[in-house]
């Protein structure tokens, strides 16, 4: 299709299309995106694929995605609802749940995520929500993918103020002399999508979106970019995928994180 | 013996100085009220303990009664930032002790178990364990690394229930009760607030439907509208349009006094506040937002 989808939409299909038919995977707060591309990949490529909603509902199939996605409101036509919050902590260990999705303030070349303060800890310039979960799950869960609304020099840092959430670490082995399987595999931007191939576990180009040009993520981005040859171009959401998106989210809650970041 | 108390009695349990762990998940299921009469006490230099909190650590700072914050995250969810919150940290007015949710959860089993820490693999490689490293430790042992997570132990923790009786016992409906139990195992003390005091007989009924036995709560406190402005699934959701209008308010301190006074802190009862923040509209709203559990 042509022009007729917002970017909100194709970052969301090209989240959802990342996720194979044996995602496991959970949501937090504030999570409109990942949320919405659980949910079409479920509809499209991965009928099979396990949603718990705000880490509670098990397979919901909620009619609207609600302001909070921890609200109950996300949990309708569950077939279990978990007593605590702190049940899937033990499915996050084990592997049982495998795929997570984050984001924060600040995100390193390995996909490091900062969402505790900016500036020196004991003095900060602007404190932040802390890493909650994030700091956790970013050691627990093998699949984590990053997205990202807000690429700019500011968000995408050389260097963080702290490190919240574990990425890649300082890069390859980190994870496995830590005993941490897995580690981030992609990240979805406003401007483009990048992965981290083994060799280095930094981040590299490997779309951009429609009428972005590397030049633009160069830019756009604190660290130094991997290219590897020609870059392709995002494929856009076909109408189908447009179409379940606007179906699922009839609220428009994917956009809010447009404005706000 | 009844374990029946006011409000006031139970917060008079808090003493200045002392550790106390709140209940709920961000805009979820906290306390409030609990909240409220702590700092109409004028409670004074507390050590809070909140795994993933909002309104309810943002009120405690407000109301000048915290000293640490033992937190994972706080934050007015898709709102905002907590206000009172981060300027105290960004001011050095709070000392924040940052753990993470799971590392939190360790750190209270540990003092549950009476075990001098907890490991996991939570937190490793991050910045965090190396803020305390008399609390957490990385350690390399011979069958893995692990982040070692001493004992989070409170002497208070208040989490707030759907109903409860004289006993202390406690049931949360459906049964969700996001990470409270966690609280409720590691505390010295447990006081219970509920929407409501029902007879022992409707737990000997359906004791299925315990959440907690009697003998791990030891104060109850009946509060109707307790967790407001936060949720209460499924009876009722959170009142967004509270948290804006308290979020605007917190920008300028001459709007925020009159709001803290007239629309926070006066009330004196949780229905008693609903009233002061839109009344029956308001219970109308926020009892029809969610509640599919």
């Amino acid at each position: 299709m042509s022009g007729d989808y917002g970017i909100d939409e194709l970052m969301v299909a090209a989240l959802a299309r990342e996720m194979p038919n044996d995602t496991r995977a959970f949501n937090g707060a504030a999570s409109f995106m990942p949320v919405c591309a659980f949910m079409l990949a479920r509809e499209t490529h991965a009928p099979d694929l396990v949603w718990v909603a705000s880490s509670i509902a098990v397979d919901p199939s909620p009619p609207r995605i609600p302001e909070s996605t921890l609200s109950d409101a996300l949990w309708d036509g569950a077939s279990m609802l978990h007593s605590s919050a702190f049940d899937f902590w033990w499915y996050a260990q084990n592997g049982r749940l495998n795929s997570f999705c984050f984001r924060g303030a600040q995100i390193d070349a390995h996909g490091n995520v900062n969402n505790t303060v900016i500036g020196p800890y004991a003095t900060p310039k602007v404190r932040l929500p802390g890493g909650g979960g994030m700091a956790d799950l970013s050691c627990q869960v093998p699949r984590v993918y990053l997205w990202s609304t807000t690429h700019t020099p500011r968000v995408f840092v050389e260097t963080l103020d702290f490190r919240s959430g574990m990425g890649w670490g300082d890069g390859p082995g980190h994870r496995e002399r830590l005993g941490l399987e897995g580690g981030p595999r992609l990240v979805v931007t406003n401007l483009c999508v990048m992965d981290f191939p083994p060799e280095t576990r930094r981040m590299r180009l490997r779309s951009v979106h429609p009428g972005v040009t590397v030049d633009d993520v160069r830019a756009a981005t604190g660290f130094e970019v991997q290219v590897d040859g020609d870059v392709p171009t995002t494929p856009e959401p076909t109408r189908e995928e447009v179409e379940i998106i606007r179906r699922i989210d009839p609220t428009d809650m994917r956009k809010r994180e447009l404005a706000g970041g | 013996m009844s374990k029946l108390e006011t409000m006031d009695e139970a917060a008079g349990r808090v003493v200045d100085g002392s550790t106390v762990a709140i209940g709920g998940l961000l805009m979820n299921g906290a306390p409030m009220e609990f909240c409220r009469a702590l700092a109409r006490r004028g409670a004074k230099d507390l050590t809070v303990v909140a795994i993933v909190a909002g309104p309810s650590v943002d009120w405690l700072v407000a109301g000048g009664c915290v000293r640490r914050a033992i937190i994972g995250l706080v934050s007015m969810e898709g709102f905002g930032l907590a206000p009172h919150f981060r300027r105290a940290a960004e001011r050095g007015e709070i000392d924040v002790e940052e753990w993470s949710e799971h590392t939190i959860i360790c750190g209270l089993q540990a003092a549950a178990a009476r075990l001098p820490f907890m490991p996991t693999k939570a937190g490793l490689g991050t910045d965090m364990p190396g803020l305390h490293p008399e609390r957490t430790e990385v350690v390399e042992h011979p069958r893995g690394t692990y982040l070692a997570c001493g004992p989070i132990r409170p002497d208070v923790a208040v989490v707030h229930v759907h109903e409860a009786d004289v006993n202390g016992n406690c049931r949360v409906l459906p049964k969700l009760v996001w990470m409270d139990s966690e609280l409720v195992k590691a505390a010295d003390t447990v006081v219970a607030t509920t929407e409501r005091v029902v007879p022992e007989r409707t737990f000997r009924a359906a004791p299925e439907r315990t959440t907690y036995p009697g003998f791990t709560v030891d104060a109850v406190v009946e509060a109707p509208l307790g967790a407001y402005p936060t949720s209460l699934f499924p009876w009722h959701g959170y009142d967004g349009a509270f948290v804006t209008e308290y979020l605007a308010a917190c920008r300028d301190p001459e709007t925020f006094a009159p709001f803290w006074r007239d629309r926070v802190m006066d009330p004196e009862d949780g229905p008693a506040l609903v009233d002061a923040n839109g009344g029956a509209a308001t219970l109308l709203r926020i009892r029809s937002a969610g509640g599919t559990a």
